[in-house]
């Protein structure tokens, strides 16, 4: 009996001993910054940003000046003071999600021949440029929802990718990895978007894809916001999300329909007992859709309301409100 | 030309010796083995086989299907795997004991860990280890073989050769007490044993195909089995009375069965030579260290398992020397 | 007999067209010659639309030192410089369209007479540079730059390629039967340029005609060495090991071991350039397969459409599903009918669907048969497993840049696995990263 108790205990005191010693000698000193950035971000470990989780995300913040601020969880003032810590600049960009600029699923773009070989969108393209007809076009092998850490984006049936928006933060994994550079970034809020990236000439994409801009321009000519941009290199107009408000005439006007909407634009309406008669909203519409007499409660034309929002903004008493909010 | 033109990357041939073929020649290799096993063993011992193999089709179906995996029965690894299960069962063995087996065997010993080539140890031999500590007296009552054509109605159970000297070391000391196994008898499968371990001869000549086939090489069997000869030799020249002569050890029990169809089961063996070698050796290291003092009469499913744990540090400690380095 | 570590044995399939003459394929209406055809910079085209060129004219200017030019096919008019898909990328590259007059007359000043034994080497580099004369087993790297080694790696072991050990393939073969004194004087030009008393031919050993032959007219200061049937003997490494006993060391070049190393084809253009001022213009090439109607050796003009040259064989079979510009090993696979010879055409390869093993890929059973076949010494079952992955990181540290893209590995493996694939697209990758690296710095 004495016996075992003194075997247990020797071993027990022999372990806590090296344990002693391995603690001290070998503990890892954390630089103090990443101690207190952990602090400042919420510890949910929720993974948004990408990392292993919060400890994680302040490691690689510390270590790699670059590293975006990708989580999606704290405040701007929160943003502010790790940018303090850290003493650079983090930009806090709003809430982005990945957007798939292609339309040319199998029904309507063909493909050169069969291929054979790895899943992956990276290796495909390595023979003979890609199985698809179109040399701009999504290969759809999924590399998008191979990388992306959120399951956000998923290749359907359709060989094309859907990015499930509630999941997607914006990370850009899918940016990198697709390797025709047909996923950019754009506001969560996008209303629309032009869905094609090819350069080709209309000509050239008669036998490649039913949907491709054909650069007829129209879009850019329509857009009463001066909100699509036209490339110089033969590539398709680019929307700036920035300026569009997403009154969706350019979705109309497009022959090719590759002008998609992630949202349906919502119209207004004008609260009657705040509106005190003042016109501006309808100098700014764009779209003749409000009209009234001066100091009576002005009324929206619903049919002719494309959702674009400048009245909102503009209204001096907040009295016209997007259809559907209370 | 179109989409029915078909690009890929070189190279555009590829040796007709796909996994199907390799297959389906282990199937041949095995099959002397088994069937000398139900020469010796009678119905009971086919009714093994048979069982064994339907249910580890079905069981590889069953949760490809339900895991929405694609179905690979037809690739020919579970039909392996089952007719491997049959040959490490006793002869006798009840019919549940065995669809047990198949379960353990391609449910937790190769589906779980994704299926065909990712599986870390041997299916066949995680099953008959699953089933030999949880049944232990299902899967040591041995039948006395009797060859087929004298086949009468009542079995009669008996010891191995290998059990029969663990018990007398055990009981006695010594292995005086131990009755005269003929060498010829081990060769030729005319013991107690498992079903398909029994004749050396039936497995050399399997193996000696699978060798032929270019499927396994000879390093694993030969430092395997030479490893158990040499070892059990020194131990046999120490003290014959309590000690087995090596001849005796190396035809007898599972080790033909281990050192030409277990050990070298390609996915849980390593990939180099001097890997396999290493791993060998260690298989045969294992095996005699049970036999002689271990708690068991035989360790050849204990020592493969146990090399298969460490077969990825072999396969690290061993890359080939890449042409052209600085050496 | 003389070899190398790993390798396999696929079936050589040689017997379909080495036992053919070569036939000369007869002038096109159009020929399509691309600016890229060889390892380096672009060549810049000095041509231009409605141009009348004459056969043997350049066309393009060599960018840098490890550039080559190309030259007129025929003679006849420029229809413009145009965007042709390149058979290496599958991608639009640009090419110079030529209307074939159907005169074939040569340019000035050709064929003319020269003495390469009188003339000086860097004058002989210079000819070599100025024909466009390019690694014609395939690889297209510029010949000339292999000729001007760097004085602290001087050359002492000069060997003539004639393995030719891509199955199928038999245009070197050929080449050796028919015409062995331009392969034979090409490399003796070589030995002048690089002051060498003596050469080795080497020759696989299923090959005995070309051996015998080659015994016969070689000079004494050449020896032929007749190699094991293996692949890939002729794989340039693989080939200074067998015969030199020399190991080009991991991410070095064969100059690194005092070796260089020329291929049979190659020899013959550099013969042609320096005895009569021939830019290289054509080249013998094997059309064969299972896909074929009629496997031929032709000698066939740089820039020929494939159309043409399938045409002239007799055309596909129903069955045809795969057309291969080079070997079944190494070769690239095309998906149009568009696409036109190059230098490194090696043979044109069509293989019916019987050939072709369409069966998608499994894991990695770890069975080994790989790493017993790498020539490399490498662990292409690791690789492909990380490839798989795209881990192109971690497999840097299993010598994924050494890997030569042979295809042993592939062939061998039961599960069907594109480990070749894998691999270039972990090469690509990586180069992709380093080139983004260089970009921020």
């Amino acid at each position: 009996m004495l016996y075992a108790v003194f075997v247990i205990g020797g071993v027990g005191f022999v372990a806590a001993l090296v344990l002693g010693v391995a603690a001290v000698t070998f503990a890892v000193r954390p630089d103090p910054r990443e101690v207190e950035i952990l602090d400042l971000l919420p510890g949910a470990n929720c993974g948004a940003c990408g990392y292993a989780g919060c400890a994680a995300f302040a490691h690689a913040l510390v270590e790699d000046p670059d590293t975006p601020m990708a989580c999606t969880a704290v405040d701007a003032d929160t943003v502010q003071r790790i940018s303090l810590l850290l003493g650079r600049e983090i930009e806090v960009a709003g809430p982005m999600v990945a957007s798939v600029r292609c339309m040319g699923s199998r029904d309507r773009a063909g493909f050169r021949f069969s291929y054979l070989g790895p899943r992956d969108c990276r290796a495909a393209q390595l023979v003979a440029g890609g199985a698809k007809a179109c040399v701009y076009g999504c290969l759809g092998l999924g590399t998008c929802e191979e990388v992306c850490p959120f399951d956000a984006i998923h290749v359907g049936v359709d060989g094309l990718p859907r990015v499930v928006v509630d999941r997607c933060t914006g990370c850009g994994t899918c940016v990198d990895a697709c390797p025709r550079g047909i996923i950019r970034l754009v506001p969560r809020d996008s209303v629309v978007e032009i869905r094609c990236v090819s350069s080709d000439s209309p000509r050239v994409m008669k036998g490649t894809c039913d949907v491709g801009c054909i650069k007829c321009m129209l879009c850019v000519g329509v857009c009463p916001f001066d909100a699509i941009d036209v490339s110089s290199d033969g590539m398709p107009p680019v929307i700036d999300q920035g300026r569009c408000h997403g009154c969706s005439l350019c979705v109309d006007v497009c022959p090719r329909g590759v002008i998609d909407l992630y949202m349906v634009p919502r119209k207004v309406s004008i609260v009657e007992d705040r509106c005190i008669g003042c016109s501006i909203c309808e100098q700014v519409c764009p779209f003749d859709a409000i009209s009234g007499e001066p100091r009576r409660p002005y009324v929206v034309d619903l049919d002719r309301c494309r959702g674009c929002g400048l009245c909102v903004e503009k209204c001096p008493k907040d009295a016209i409100v997007r259809v559907g909010d209370a | 030309m179109s989409e029915g033109i078909l690009v890929s990357s070189s190279p555009h041939i590829r040796s007709p010796e796909d996994i199907g073929w390799i297959m389906r020649q282990v199937i041949y290799a095995l099959i002397p083995g088994a069937a000398v096993g139900v020469y010796f063993f009678g119905v009971p011992a086919f009714n093994v086989v048979w069982v064994s193999v339907v249910s580890c089709i079905v069981v590889e179906a069953l949760i490809q299907r339900l895991m929405g995996r694609p179905i690979t029965i037809r690739d020919g690894s579970a039909a392996v795997t089952g007719l491997l299960l049959a040959m490490n069962l006793p002869p006798g063995a009840p019919w549940w004991l065995v669809v047990i087996g198949a379960l353990v065997a391609i449910g937790l010993g190769k589906q779980v860990y994704g299926g065909l080539g990712n599986n870390p140890f041997n299916p066949a031999l995680t099953a008959r280890v699953f089933l030999l500590i949880s049944f232990p007296v299902e899967m040591t009552t041995w039948l006395v073989p009797r060859p087929l054509l004298v086949h009468s109605a009542d079995a009669v159970t008996g010891a191995t050769p290998l059990g029969a000297i663990k018990t007398a070391v055990f009981m006695h000391g010594s292995l005086a007490s131990v009755g005269h196994v003929s060498i010829m008898d081990l060769f030729m499968g005319n013991v107690g044993g498992s079903l398909g371990e029994v004749s050396a001869l039936a497995l050399i000549v399997g193996g000696a195909y699978l060798i032929y086939r270019r499927i396994i090489s000879w390093h694993i069997p030969v430092f395997y089995i030479g490893t158990v000869f040499v070892m059990t030799g020194i131990f046999w020249l120490i003290n014959p009375g309590v000690y087995a002569n090596p001849v005796f050890h190396v035809f007898s029990g599972g080790l033909m069965l281990g050192a030409f169809f277990m050990a070298t089961d390609l996915v849980t063996s390593p990939v180099t030579v001097m890997g396999k070698v290493i791993f060998a050796i260690g298989c045969g290291v294992i095996t005699v260290v049970i036999r002689l003092w271990g708690g068991y009469p035989e360790g050849v499913s204990f020592s493969i398992l146990i090399m298969n744990a460490f077969v990825p540090l072999i396969n690290r400690g061993t890359r080939p020397v890449v042409f052209g380095a600085a050496r | 007999m003389l070899s190398f570590r790993g390798g396999i044995h696929p079936p050589g399939m040689k017997d379909l067209v080495n036992g053919r003459a070569i036939e000369s394929m007869p002038l096109v209406p159009l020929y399509r010659v691309l600016l890229q055809q060889h390892i380096g910079a672009p060549a810049r085209p000095v041509v231009k639309a409605g141009d009348v060129v004459r056969k043997g004219q350049v066309l393009s200017e060599p960018q840098g030192f490890v550039s080559a030019s190309v030259h007129a096919p025929t003679s006849g008019k420029v229809r413009g410089v145009e965007e042709c898909i390149h058979p290496v990328t599958g991608l639009a590259s640009p090419c110079v369209v030529i209307e074939a007059d159907g005169e074939d007359t040569w340019v000035e000043g050709l064929p003319s007479e020269l003495d390469p034994f009188s003339m000086e080497g860097s004058e002989l580099v210079s000819m070599v540079r100025s024909s466009g004369i390019v690694g014609m087993g395939g690889a297209t790297f510029p010949t000339h730059v292999k000729l001007s080694p760097p004085k602290d790696k001087p050359i002492d072991a000069f060997i003539i390629n004639g393995v030719e050990c891509e199955p199928y393939l038999a245009a070197d073969h050929r080449l050796m039967l028919e015409e062995p004194l331009r392969v034979i004087s090409g490399a003796r030009v070589v030995m002048r340029i690089l002051g060498l008393s003596d050469a080795v031919m080497a020759i696989e050993a299923n090959k005995p005609d070309a051996v015998d032959v080659m015994r016969r007219e070689v000079p004494g200061s050449i020896r032929v060495e007749v190699l094991g049937v293996k692949y890939p003997q002729g794989a340039e490494k693989q080939l200074i090991k067998a015969v030199l006993g020399r190991e080009v060391p991991s991410g070095g070049l064969p100059m690194d071991v005092g070796a260089l190393v020329h291929n049979a084809g190659t020899c013959a253009a550099i013969w042609d350039a320096c005895s009569s001022g021939i830019p290289l213009i054509e080249r013998v090439t094997s059309v064969t397969g299972s896909g074929i109607r009629e496997p031929k050796n032709i000698r066939v003009r740089i820039g020929t459409p494939l159309r043409d040259v399938i045409e002239f064989c007799g055309g596909v079979e129903e069955d045809a599903v795969k057309v291969i510009f080079g070997g079944p090993m190494m070769g690239i696979a095309q998906y149009s009918m568009d696409v036109s010879v190059t230098k490194g055409t090696s043979g044109v390869l069509v293989l019916g669907s019987r050939d072709v093993d369409r069966s998608s890929y499994t894991s990695c059973i770890s069975c080994g048969r790989c790493v017993d076949a790498c020539p490399m010494g490498l662990l292409p079952n690791v690789l492909s497993k990380l490839g798989e992955r795209s881990m192109w990181e971690e497999a840097l540290s299993f010598n994924l840049m050494d890997c030569i893209e042979c295809g042993s590995c592939a062939y061998v493996c039961p599960a069907r696995r594109p480990i070749v694939h894998f691999i270039k697209h972990m090469k690509a990758l990586s180069r992709e990263a380093s080139a983004k690296k260089r970009q921020a710095v």
